[in-house]
């Protein structure tokens, strides 16, 4: 190995410029990778979340409008269904800036209960979950957590009050109950009692409104659970006998928002797949031509190994080896590089939830077993090369 | 301890449609113990004849006998392991390794050889004792005169206890000082560890103090004579 690392050495600026390619190539596939991870986490959350409930909402025509609490009940009675959610969701910092690039904080109601169902349940970083019938309570996600500066214990008044607010604008007191540990998916989330929802809805509202409905009779959408396990298929058909006999709802099929995020992952997918493309061009011709340099320039130093006993298969070893530790350093230099822009900018993005970088394991793994395994491919021909070369040749060369 | 007979050995090279004779029947037994000097022309056949002996070249016909083994339809690989284990090699250019010291160079045979690490690290310092060189262990080629290098390399052909050496104009690249002190040093190797060499020059001074000459002339032997060297 010293052997490998003082032949670098001896030829400092072609190595940095070949370690320098490599750099390049694995910068590139870990933050555009992070990016793609960051996003197909979401969406596997849309997928699981997807493939677990059913949304039903107001139909088309009436898209935003708020549907009767009655209609609960109607739902679970269809074939299939196995529980029916209420759904509420509010804006905790209302009034922000127009065009948003990271997800919004929101308050919504927990579906206590529903990882029976298959969804996931909550994690906490400190703290409990809400206790049942407690009105008051909230729990947070990370991020929003860190943006308001709250830890358990904490009160906290929601919706924040934006800027040139109405007059008769709410913030409600709320005592943290929970912090959730960081999953990529629901950090901006805090989650309240339907009750304490249904008070925060009711404050959306504008003053007719409030004044002709009784908040506590209606959803904003509602979310049905089958039995967990149940196929995609038999979701479907629920959804369509949902569309049948429950009328002034929509349920849509679980496999057509299934596909909708497949599809959106698969441009990720093709994105993080450039990347590599990218890094493998850059890098490998950057080691082929390194390899071959290097070849050229110890030819006798390698008919006199010959002569010594290597064999060929030992000599091809050598300059793999050799090919595979400019990868490694390339590599771990890239990824290193790569790790600390994404990270600086998520701290720096976090104040407007721009966190829309994920480095996972196995990023990780790709990314440093890309780069070494890149280059020993790239090293394979040079280094065949050098092992073929017949010894008297190489040792009478200039 | 070794012999070595190379028994009718010939070898052809193709030259665009012609075809030249390097060698050509040359018979030649080498005992264990020999300090040998083969010497001739330039074009006579010495470095293919020393090529041919070391196993890096193959004759076109004939064959070298090592300890009356036959090697002619030996492997590469095989081939490969008796040059670390029965050979070594003396250049005239040294070819140490610029990226590893002294004392690396010396034990880069064990590596290929598969030989235990210390072992051969413990022989290494040994000769590099022998050849004066015990202080500059950790020093790279760079760092060295040419007649340090030399030593170095000489170090090197022993550190597996070989059989033979063969040297290929070991003395062509430093001046007759330095060349004096490394004949004087392989011939007290040859005296004291027994060590068979074989050596290639055109230096006729050189060859006439080894124990025995053998001129080569456009491929053929044409004298093979015993001296009485000091």
């Amino acid at each position: 190995m010293r052997e490998i690392f003082s032949n670098l050495l001896r030829r400092k600026l072609r190595s940095t410029l070949t370690v320098s390619g490599i750099v390049i190539g694995i910068f590139a596939l870990t933050t555009m990778g992070s990016l793609a991870e960051h996003f197909n986490s979401l969406l596997d959350i849309g997928v699981r979340y997807a493939g677990a409930a059913i949304p039903v909402q107001a139909p088309p025509e009436q898209q935003g409008a708020l549907l009767p609490l009655s209609k609960q009940a109607e739902l679970a009675r269809v074939q299939g269904v196995s529980a029916v959610y209420p759904g509420y969701t509010v804006q905790a910092r209302p009034g922000g800036s127009a065009i948003q690039l990271g997800a919004p904080d929101l308050i919504v109601n927990q579906q206590a209960g529903a990882e029976q169902y298959g969804l996931p349940g909550p994690k906490f970083a400190a703290g409990r979950n809400l206790a049942p019938g407690q009105q008051g309570e909230i729990i947070l996600g990370p991020t929003i957590a860190g943006d308001l500066g709250k830890r358990t214990g904490d009160t906290v008044n929601l919706p924040v009050k934006p800027p040139g607010a109405r007059e008769d604008f709410v913030s409600h007191p709320f005592k943290v109950a929970g912090v959730l540990t960081k999953n990529g998916q629901t950090d901006t989330f805090a989650y309240v009692s339907d009750a304490d929802a249904r008070m925060l809805l009711a404050d959306t509202l504008s003053p007719t409104v409030r004044s002709a409905i009784d908040v506590n009779t209606v959803a904003q959408s509602f979310t049905v659970f089958p039995t967990k396990g149940t196929s995609l298929n038999e979701m479907d058909a629920i959804a369509a006998r949902v569309n049948e006999q429950v009328p002034g709802v929509h349920a849509q099929k679980p496999s057509e928002l299934v596909a909708n995020f497949k599809s959106a992952g698969s441009t990720f997918t093709a994105i993080f797949t450039g990347a590599a493309i990218l890094a493998l061009i850059i890098g490998g011709l950057s080691v082929v031509n390194t390899m071959i340099m290097a070849v050229s320039e110890r030819i006798r130093e390698i008919g006199l190994k010959k002569a010594v006993g290597a064999h060929t298969g030992q000599i091809l070893r050598e300059y793999m080896l050799e090919a595979a530790v400019i990868g490694a350093l390339g590599g771990l230099i890239g990824y290193g590089i790569g790790l600390g822009l994404t990270t600086l900018l998520d701290v720096l993005g976090a104040s407007s939830n721009l966190d829309i970088f994920l480095v996972t394991p196995r990023l990780t793994a790709i990314a440093l077993g890309f780069a070494i395994g890149m280059a020993t491919l790239a090293g394979i021909v040079p280094a065949l090369r050098a092992a073929r070369l017949d010894p008297v040749t190489a040792l009478r060369s200039l | 301890m070794a012999t070595i007979e190379l028994v009718n050995l010939t070898k052809r090279y193709r030259q665009g449609p012609h075809t030249i004779t390097a060698l050509d029947g040359v018979d030649l037994r080498i005992e264990s113990g020999d300090f040998v000097s083969i010497v001739g022309r330039s074009g006579s056949g010495k470095t293919t004849l020393l090529d041919l002996t070391g196993l890096l070249l193959r004759p076109s016909s004939g064959t070298v006998l090592l300890d009356g083994a036959e090697t002619a339809g030996l492997s590469d690989g095989r081939r490969a392991d008796l040059r670390g284990r029965r050979l070594g090699f003396i250049f005239q250019e040294y070819n140490l390794l610029p990226a590893l010291n002294v004392l690396e160079n010396v034990t880069l045979a064990c590596r290929y050889a598969g030989l235990d690490r210390r072992e051969g690290r413990q022989r290494a310092r040994q000769l590099l004792d022998l050849v004066g060189l015990a202080e500059r262990l950790n020093h790279g080629p760079d760092q060295l005169s040419g007649g340090q290098q030399q030593r170095v390399a000489i170090a090197r052909a022993l550190v597996n206890r070989p059989a033979l050496v063969l040297a290929d104009e070991p003395t062509g690249a430093v001046d007759t000082q330095t060349a004096d002190e490394l004949l004087g040093l392989m011939r007290r190797l040859n005296r004291e560890e027994g060590v068979t060499f074989v050596v290639v020059t055109h230096d006729l001074d050189l060859a006439g103090r080894t124990d025995r000459m053998v001129r080569l002339q456009d491929g053929v032997v044409v004298s093979d004579e015993r001296l009485n060297a000091a």
